[in-house]
């Protein structure tokens, strides 16, 4: 529905403020105070904003009629008439999360503090870059058609498997970034924007689990975190002072690249304690014998991969456990040195490696224990993320809601009540609508092969 | 047979037999006097009842009481009041088959902080985390129990035919996945079928939504029915119409087996091992009690059941001989 305060607000003045702009400068602000919970009584949001009550009862009045504000509940009376409450409407509309990594994709949708109110995980393959976006698409329209009582959707949210580097200039994305070896020109974003009309954020899937497990894991109200994804490729995220540390240029946390040497033999960090390592190790130890358990998969045709090595290992099968006590060790002796250096309070281990057994977090625990100067492990916690994937999706959330809601990009949608209106995104989809398609989708396979 | 699906959160699965009770954990559970209360969606079908049945007796095997097993009816304010009971309880744990998703969440983080071990059955609020807020979600692999469905189905589908989907509306984890298996095997391996999509609210309302879709869909040459129970309904509909087109469904429930095994309409049925994951609940329970750690999504793989193997499968998965009816069905009976 469109506003008709919007046009006023379409091409923004250069130099002193207007009217419109003080507005919603002021709209802005008001909604952010309730959002974030600093304020939830027009007598708390005049004296923190230091508005009038005039132009506190105005600016409510306007948020109410946007749906974005909510005064129908009663605080606790402190003498005299119980003071109205004033809340943000959570459920005015819909985000919906998406994460891909190497095997697998998940959904989820979120209200508009974040909340994940449903997710779906399943198997998935990135190396067919358009029978994935096929599937996003379809699973998007699944969970969407979900939501009965809320139809409005504010934006995509995905985190992907590689780093995303931002254009800062760039408030909506438009197209593509190349996170990985064939997706820069795979058309996921001109898709997405194509088919659901509505906002698309990108960012790695270490960024946003490093997010999600800030707000809604074990690192909540932490100050100071340290977040390492394993897996294929082993990444960080990093919380300082409370708020996630994007460096120069959003490149933060690339430790894979790093060199670490064991047994004579130097590599990047991913090669020797990736997931790669640990299925080429886990064959191995199945070919020699030396692990009765992977041998025993071996000799029955069923698949080793680094799960089937990770699962071993907690059933207790010694070779396996060696193989990620030696992945362990050398993650553990790169976080060492992040350690010494940022002081942080806690280390999440997450991904794939983490996930099925704790013998990686305990080689990490040993050798990080072992080799810190004390002041930095006195008090400091590692522990193993219980989220899962969750982390990624919870994260990306945040991250959706954040960009939404960020001054600098509100107050250009405020008067409109819904960011699909904000000029720059009006501008994308237009792009976006005049865009074709760039690869058909796959063409069915023939009959005999059946894919699960 | 491999699980083909993920966890609530993505994880991936493992098997039953990682949860195991040696003789001392056993005689360890026994010193405890330990007390347990189950809490289900409803007790009242085939399914509930193995599953209760399989739970009971390994608790019983570790001396652990089970000192209620409450029927929440589908009804998430049922199951709100009876866990906020049960945490007034002595309970050292609660087996909960959560009914719902965001409705139902709140309760559930309720009993893990009052310091009773949860462990969930089959769904998993969105919010609840294992290791923090339960110990461990136990379920059949539901979305490997949706692609069977459709492969049974498509064999029956002729080229370009539509096919309907009767689903559950209810955020769901077991249904959901199942749904969506299905959907996604018949896009990749059946793009030529176009699926249409319903959902009932109850079991009794699965036949009024499934003659909707057929009033507004004649031309349909197939369905998928989430699991048994509204199967039943599903087949009425079609009785009532007269029409016998090919259905596959979840659960090899006494009537669903019963057309299976007459050769319709029922086709094909993709089977849960309520008994075998009964067994692991209760093992997972008496692990956890006993201080250990527990895998986050423990799943067994389903059974595929095809008219010629009715018989045997019945016998399997409810260890008891299949009834006369479906005897009679395969002409087994002079």
């Amino acid at each position: 529905m469109q506003n008709p305060k919007t046009n006023a607000n379409q091409e923004r003045p250069r130099g002193r403020p207007r009217g419109g702009d003080l507005v919603a400068a002021s709209l802005c602000e008001v909604l952010n105070l309730v959002r974030l919970g600093q304020a939830d009584t027009r007598q708390e949001i005049e004296r923190t904003s230091a508005f009038g009550r005039a132009i506190v009862a105005d600016r409510l009045a306007t948020l109410g009629e946007l749906g974005l504000i909510d005064e129908a509940g009663t605080g606790v009376a402190t003498g005299g008439r119980a003071p109205r409450l004033v809340q943000f409407c959570k459920e005015r509309a819909r985000i919906v999360v998406i994460t891909l990594n190497q095997s697998a994709l998940g959904v989820g949708i979120a209200d508009l503090s974040g909340q994940l109110l449903t997710e779906h995980h399943e198997p998935g393959d990135l190396a067919e870059p358009r029978a994935c976006i096929d599937r996003i698409s379809a699973l998007v329209r699944w969970i969407v058609s979900r939501q009965a009582k809320v139809t409005d959707l504010w934006g995509i949210s995905i985190s992907v498997p590689g780093p995303v580097i931002a254009n800062p200039a760039e408030r909506f994305i438009r197209t593509t970034p190349d996170f990985l070896h064939d997706w820069g020109n795979s058309g996921l974003v001109e898709t997405l924007l194509r088919e659901f009309q509505t906002p698309v954020w990108i960012s790695s899937s270490v960024e946003a689990m490093t997010m999600g497990e800030l707000h809604g894991g074990t690192g909540q109200g932490e100050t100071s975190m340290l977040f390492v994804k394993t897996g294929k490729r082993i990444g960080a995220g990093l919380v300082a002072v409370g708020r996630p540390y994007h460096g120069a240029s959003g490149a933060v946390g690339l430790i894979g690249q790093l060199p670490v040497t064991a047994d004579g033999q130097t590599g990047s960090l991913d090669r020797m304690a990736g997931t790669d390592m640990i299925e080429a190790q886990g064959r191995e130890a199945a070919a020699t014998g030396e692990s009765s358990a992977l041998a025993e998969l071996l000799s029955r045709n069923l698949p080793i991969t680094a799960h089937e090595v990770c699962q071993a290992a907690q059933m207790g099968d010694p070779a396996s456990t060696a193989i990620i006590s030696r992945s362990g060790h050398l993650i553990g002796g790169v976080i060492a040195t992040l350690a010494s250096m940022l002081n942080p309070s806690l280390i999440v281990l997450a991904g794939s490696v983490a996930q099925t057994n704790d013998i990686l977090l305990a080689a990490v625990r040993e050798t990080v224990y072992g080799v810190s100067h004390p002041l930095v492990t006195r008090d400091l916690r590692i522990v193993r993320s219980q989220m899962g994937a969750s982390a990624a999706l919870l994260g990306a959330a945040s991250i959706a809601v954040e960009a939404l809601f960020a001054p600098s990009v509100l107050r250009d949608w405020i008067m409109s009540g819904s960011p699909v209106h904000h000029p720059e995104m009006v501008e994308s989809l237009a792009s976006a609508n005049r865009s074709e398609p760039k690869v058909q989708s796959v063409a069915p396979p023939p009959p005999a092969a059946i894919r699960t | 047979m491999t699980i083909v699906g993920l966890g609530p959160h993505g994880e991936p699965a493992a098997a039953p037999e990682r949860v195991t009770l040696l003789p001392q954990d056993i005689a360890a559970a026994r010193a405890r006097n330990l007390r347990v209360a189950i809490v289900m969606h409803t007790v009242q079908s085939d399914w509930a009842k193995h599953l209760i049945q399989g739970i009971v007796a390994v608790l019983g095997d570790c001396g652990a009481i089970v000192m209620e097993t409450i029927d929440c009816d589908f009804s998430p304010d049922l199951q709100i009041a009876a866990l906020d009971r049960l945490r007034g309880e002595r309970l050292d744990a609660i087996i909960s088959l959560p009914v719902d998703n965001a409705v139902v969440a709140e309760a559930h983080k309720r009993v893990s902080a009052a310091g009773i071990k949860l462990v969930l059955v089959d769904n998993a609020p969105t919010g609840l985390l294992p290791g923090k807020d339960y110990v461990s979600l136990i379920s059949a692999d539901n979305f490997g129990l949706g692609k069977m469905a459709a492969e049974l189905l498509a064999r029956q589908l002729p080229e370009n035919a539509k096919a309907g989907l009767i689903g559950f509306d209810a955020d769901f984890f077991a249904t959901n996945e199942r749904e969506l298996a299905f959907s996604r095997w018949m896009e990749i391996n059946r793009p030529d079928v176009r699926l249409t999509t319903t959902r009932f609210k109850a079991v009794a309302s699965a036949g009024e939504a499934t003659a909707n879709m057929m009033d507004a869909n004649p031309d349909l040459a197939g369905m998928f029915v989430v699991w048994d129970t509204p199967c039943v309904e599903v087949l009425s509909t079609l009785t009532t119409r007269d029409m016998a087109i090919p259905v596959t469904t979840v659960d090899l429930g006494q009537e669903v087996s019963i057309s299976l095994a007459a050769g319709g309409p029922v086709i094909g049925i993709s089977a849960q091992q309520p008994l075998l994951q009964g067994q692991a609940v209760a093992r997972t329970t008496i692990t956890t009690l006993l201080g250990r750690g527990c895998p986050e999504w423990v799943a067994l793989p389903g059974l595929g059941v095809t008219r010629e193997t009715v018989a045997e499968s019945y016998q399997t998965i409810w260890r008891t001989p299949a009834p006369r009816e479906i005897l009679r069905g395969l002409d087994l009976l002079t």
